[in-house]
């Protein structure tokens, strides 16, 4: 889609402002009602999901230029999704598409990305992650306790940030597909980041190329299964590339993975992890993670001015995420007492890190993470238990930066503390 | 463009955070529903963009409002205020105004459970506020423009009907005191937000400033800002120890019933026995719901999603469905709710009607209930379409409810044979009753295409015929009236009222810097 393309759809914009709180219904108190940490941070009408439609309108009619205040407005988004599950409650508008393609718009037009969105896709291009670190090292995390087969058509997906930033997440993962006996096969140095920093800043280009070549490279090793530690490496595989390029490799993430492990008897919860937890909802693991299904049909009008799609059009309102196997997951973990937060499943408040935010606007980022930490903290859970190593990243900034008792911990560890392998 | 020095006086007060005077941001808040009917009124493209205020502020304190105001007087800038800022009367007018974006006053700051009211900031949302009352027992009257709009907005500014108003009546009614930054920049405070905080009524000793503020329609912004609204409470048919909870997820929530709640929908043949079983379900005070739309209005409020609504239509509800009325006993007690749906089986045999739930027409699931009193049913209606606005209306009788109805539907019925509106049968009104008495809202939402001409400049004659009826058939007055035009048409029959409000608004803004917009200006009629 392009912007052109979305104009009727941003016409249609009534500038209600449900899009800064989640889905009315759910509201339980004033404090956590809100959806985006952006409106949240910087309250300007325009930097809502509804406000960024409208921007990115007036773009795309010649109203307005991309000034640096209009870039702004364009990039200090998470790009997490929550303004568009509230509107879907009523309206058939999809803000976050329209983000998406006003980033996809702004880079065409030589503007965008941000000036650490570039210098990031510059290392993504030369040394195949984000932090510039060396390939060779990627696996520096694999010890000899791990046991891999080169020849399984099974890969575990590391992630860039698991592989050099959080290698426990790595680590735990491992051991945990090996106490279960589960093949499984690391692409090592060669590995590429999976492009969702590259795609989420609007450039396309450049992210179309690394999905081409990561699926070619999956095709030519016989890849049928991947394995992802990150949320957002998941969506990207799962979500994002059959957009553009066609694979039909199996994609799952560890939660998901641990919890089959569950059903099916191949790994046993035995230790006690006697802790009270509550569980952060991943944007691109949760409303973010549905499959857009093709939708080929037409629109009819069934009473005056009131059409319909036949057939009718697969809903994307933030309802099929991957929300259960977690919690199915934490629930078995002998001691691990979970409690919720107000805000979850779909209407989960965002870490803070999506979007090119944690590179370009760290103080945004960290400010969002610490607004999640005191909903955490309001639970009564000591520890805070999420599923994607990039928000446990921004979360351990936040705990350190607001000098909480709180602990992080990625699902994955406390699996392998249960199942006797951790301390 | 404001000159460096004017941009620099405001930035000094809300500091370089809080101000922006980018096109880009600008033109989020020149976008509104409904701008396009006033586009392709003036002969241009139908469009959302109306006129680009040349800063907004985001002000954080009385002061800092207080200061812009001030500043604004100053510079021969003029303003415009607002909360959320939800339709065309929340933006600016003057090619030289500034908005005052009120985002950033959010606090809840009193609730005071015995004398039944809370003090509140503009950008407390409804939701927010129902959420914080309910541990106390307590309730709030919330617009029907939804959960996510301002209470503050609607006491004070802006009409107020909304879906509870049976029981909790009208925001207008329900203001109790204000602090009001008056156009000029002088703080007054009204009523019960007194020196002490603790006075019960909206008026104060001598004349009522609060006919003044706001009257029945509200000044819509052009007349000052409101900083902070004292608002009536009322007693929340729950348990205490109940809590609002859902589970599920999108869009099948579930929500927990307090344990005497029940849903009606009561259906009359004819417009005479649903008037006289409004009257009597209104008088004996059985009710917080009293609603009444269209037949296809009814798939929509019951169901999840458009496919759903239409779904259930063509399942048969509108051969089913004649004039009905959506409501909700919610009691306190068991035998409070023996009694009330009791005294409604009553009514409603009286009167021949019958229960379109009990005959499983349209069955409400329990976040339907939930909806219900958080008042997002209105917003069920943009389901079918994202785009309908509603006629002037009126607030009248029960009786003048149901006239305004019937009449209407023939008028309507031209302009749907002209093809320029959407196909409701004539038949698409909101009405609900006020206040357990005689009293009732209506208007009569209609759909129209906002990227037509033709639809728009149909849906602004319809609009400007059903304003001729309303003074050719004595209907009464509208729920509200927008802009000057629409206040000198009515004011010839109504005692010139306009010229009054003309005069206060001239009093109170000498320098003519509080933007009008959608209100008067302050000069004399000609
Ligand atoms: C789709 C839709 C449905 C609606 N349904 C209803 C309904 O059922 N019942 C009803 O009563 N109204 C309704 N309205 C009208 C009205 O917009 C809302 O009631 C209004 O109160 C919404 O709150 P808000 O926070 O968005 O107000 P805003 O848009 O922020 O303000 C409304 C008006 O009041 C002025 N204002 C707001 N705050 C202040 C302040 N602090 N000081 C001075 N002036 C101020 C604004 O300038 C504006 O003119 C509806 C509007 C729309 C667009
Ligand atoms: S994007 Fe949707 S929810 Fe947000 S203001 Fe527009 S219509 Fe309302
Ligand atoms: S994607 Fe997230 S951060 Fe961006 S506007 Fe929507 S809710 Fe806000």
């Amino acid at each position: 889609m392009t912007l052109g393309e979305f104009e009727d759809m941003m016409d249609s914009c009534v500038r209600c402002s449900k899009c800064k709180f989640i889905p009315q219904l759910v509201i339980q108190s004033k404090r956590f009602s809100s959806i985006c940490p952006s409106i949240d941070y910087y309250n300007f009408h325009a930097y809502s999901g509804g406000g960024r439609m409208i921007t990115a309108n007036a773009y795309h009619k010649g109203r307005v230029e991309l000034t640096p205040e209009m870039l702004d407005v364009i990039y200090r988004c998470t790009n997490c999704g929550g303004c568009e599950v509230s509107c879907k409650w009523v309206y058939e508008l999809e803000p976050n598409e329209a983000i998406h393609e006003i980033r996809v718009a702004a880079v065409e037009a030589g503007a965008g990305p941000m000036p650490k969105h570039k210098k990031y896709i510059e290392l993504v291009e030369r040394n195949k992650n984000p932090y510039g670190e060396d390939p060779e090292k990627r696996p520096a995390w694999l010890t000899d306790e791990i046991t891999t087969n080169e020849s399984s058509s099974t890969l575990y997906f590391v992630g860039c940030t698991a592989s050099y930033r959080r290698e426990e997440i790595a680590f735990a993962t491992a051991k945990i597909l090996n106490s279960a006996g589960e093949d499984f096969r690391l692409m090592g140095s060669d590995e590429m980041c999976c492009g969702s920093p590259v795609y989420r800043v609007g450039d396309q280009k450049k992210a179309l190329e690394i999905m081409q070549a990561n699926i070619e490279q999956f095709k030519e090793t016989g890849i049928e299964k991947i394995i992802t530690s990150c949320s957002g490496c998941y969506n990207m595989l799962k979500v994002e590339y059959p957009r553009f390029v066609k694979h039909d490799i199996e994609v799952i993430h560890t939660s998901q993975l641990i919890e089959g492990f569950l059903n099916e008897g191949k790994i046993k919860l035995n230790e006690m992890v006697p802790m009270k937890v509550t569980y952060h909802d991943p944007c691109h693991l949760g409303r973010m993670a549905e499959p857009y299904e093709k939708w080929e049909g037409e629109k009819i009008e069934v009473l005056s001015q009131v059409f319909i799609y036949d057939p009718p059009k697969p809903d994307r309102r933030g309802a099929n995420g991957v929300y259960d196997a977690p919690r199915n997951v934490l629930k078995q973990i002998p001691g691990v007492e979970l409690v919720e937060m107000e805000r979850i499943r779909e209407y989960s408040y965002c870490c803070g890190a999506g979007g090119g935010c944690k590179s370009a606007y760290p103080d945004f980022a960290l400010w969002a993470a610490n607004e999640r930490l005191e909903e955490a903290e309001s639970t009564g859970a000591s520890t805070l238990v999420s599923a994607c190593p990039f928000c446990g990243t921004n979360f351990r900034d936040g705990i350190e930066s607001r000098e909480s008792s709180m602990k992080y911990f990625d699902l994955t560890e406390l699996v392998l503390r249960s199942i006797g392998g951790g301390k | 463009m404001l000159e460096k020095n004017v941009y620099e006086s405001f930035m000094k007060i809300v500091g370089e955070r809080n101000i922006s005077q980018d096109p880009a941001v600008m033109d989020s808040y020149a976008f509104q529903w409904c701008n396009e009917i006033e586009s392709a009124q003036r002969g241009d493209e139908p469009q959302r963009f109306g006129v680009r205020p040349l800063a907004v502020v985001l002000p954080a304190s009385t002061e800092e409002v207080q200061s812009i105001v001030k500043a604004c007087n100053e510079h021969k800038v003029t303003f415009k205020a607002f909360c959320t800022g939800m339709g065309p009367w929340a933006g600016v007018s003057d090619p030289r105004a500034i908005q005052i974006d009120l985002r950033r006053m959010n606090r809840i700051i009193e609730i005071d459970e015995k004398n039944m009211y809370a003090v509140i900031e503009p950008y407390v949302i409804n939701a927010e506020l129902q959420s914080e009352l309910f541990p106390y027992g307590l309730m709030h009257h919330a617009q029907g423009a939804g959960p996510q709009t301002s209470p503050l907005a609607s006491h004070t500014s802006f009409v107020g009907p909304g879906f509870t108003s049976p029981y909790t009546g009208f925001s207008g009614r329900n203001v109790l005191g204000v602090e009001w930054v008056l156009p000029d920049g002088e703080i007054l405070r009204l009523g019960s937000f007194d020196h002490n905080g603790k006075w019960f009524t909206g008026d104060g000793p001598g004349i009522s400033l609060r006919g003044v503020m706001r009257g029945w329609l509200g000044a819509y912004g052009g007349l000052g800002v409101f900083t902070k609204a004292a608002i009536r409470l009322f007693s929340w048919p729950a348990p205490k120890d109940w809590k609002w909870k859902t589970s599920g997820t999108i869009p099948e929530y579930n929500w927990d019933i307090p344990p005497f709640w029940k849903m009606f929908v009561l259906n009359f043949e004819e417009w005479e026995e649903y008037k006289a079983a409004m009257y009597e379900l209104s008088d004996r005070e059985v009710t917080m719901v009293a609603t009444t739309s269209a037949p296809e209005g009814l798939a929509a409020l019951f169901t999840n999603t458009k496919q759903e609504a239409i779904e259930t239509i063509f399942a048969g509800l509108l051969a089913k469905t004649r004039n009905y009325i959506v409501m909700l006993v919610a009691a306190h007690t068991r035998r409070e709710f023996e009694f009330r749906t009791k005294l409604v089986r009553l009514i409603m045999e009286k009167y021949g009607g019958n229960d379109l739930i009990e005959e499983g027409v349209t069955v409400p699931k329990p976040m339907h209930y939930g909806e219900t009193v958080r008042n997002m049913l209105g917003g069920h209606a943009f389901r079918f379409s994202n785009c309908f606005q509603s006629t002037h209306g009126g607030m009248d009788t029960i009786a003048m409810a149901v006239r305004l109805a019937q009449l209407n539907q023939t008028v309507k019925q031209k302009y749907i044979d002209k093809g320029v509106i959407g196909d409701d049968r004539g038949l698409g009104v909101w009405i609900t009753s006020y206040e357990s008495g005689h009293m009732a809202h209506m208007e009569t939402p209609t759909v129209y295409d906002p990227t037509s001409v033709e639809s728009c400049l149909g849906y602004a004659a319809y609009q400007d015929e059903c304003n001729q009826m309303d003074l050719d058939e004595a209907l009464g007055m509208p729920f509200f009236i927008v802009g000057d035009d629409v206040h000198n048409f009515y004011a010839e029959r109504t005692m010139h009222y306009a010229d009054w409000i003309r005069k206060i608004k001239a009093a109170f803004d000498p320098n003519g810097v509080s933007d009008p917009s959608h209100y008067v200006k302050g000069d004399r009629k000609k």
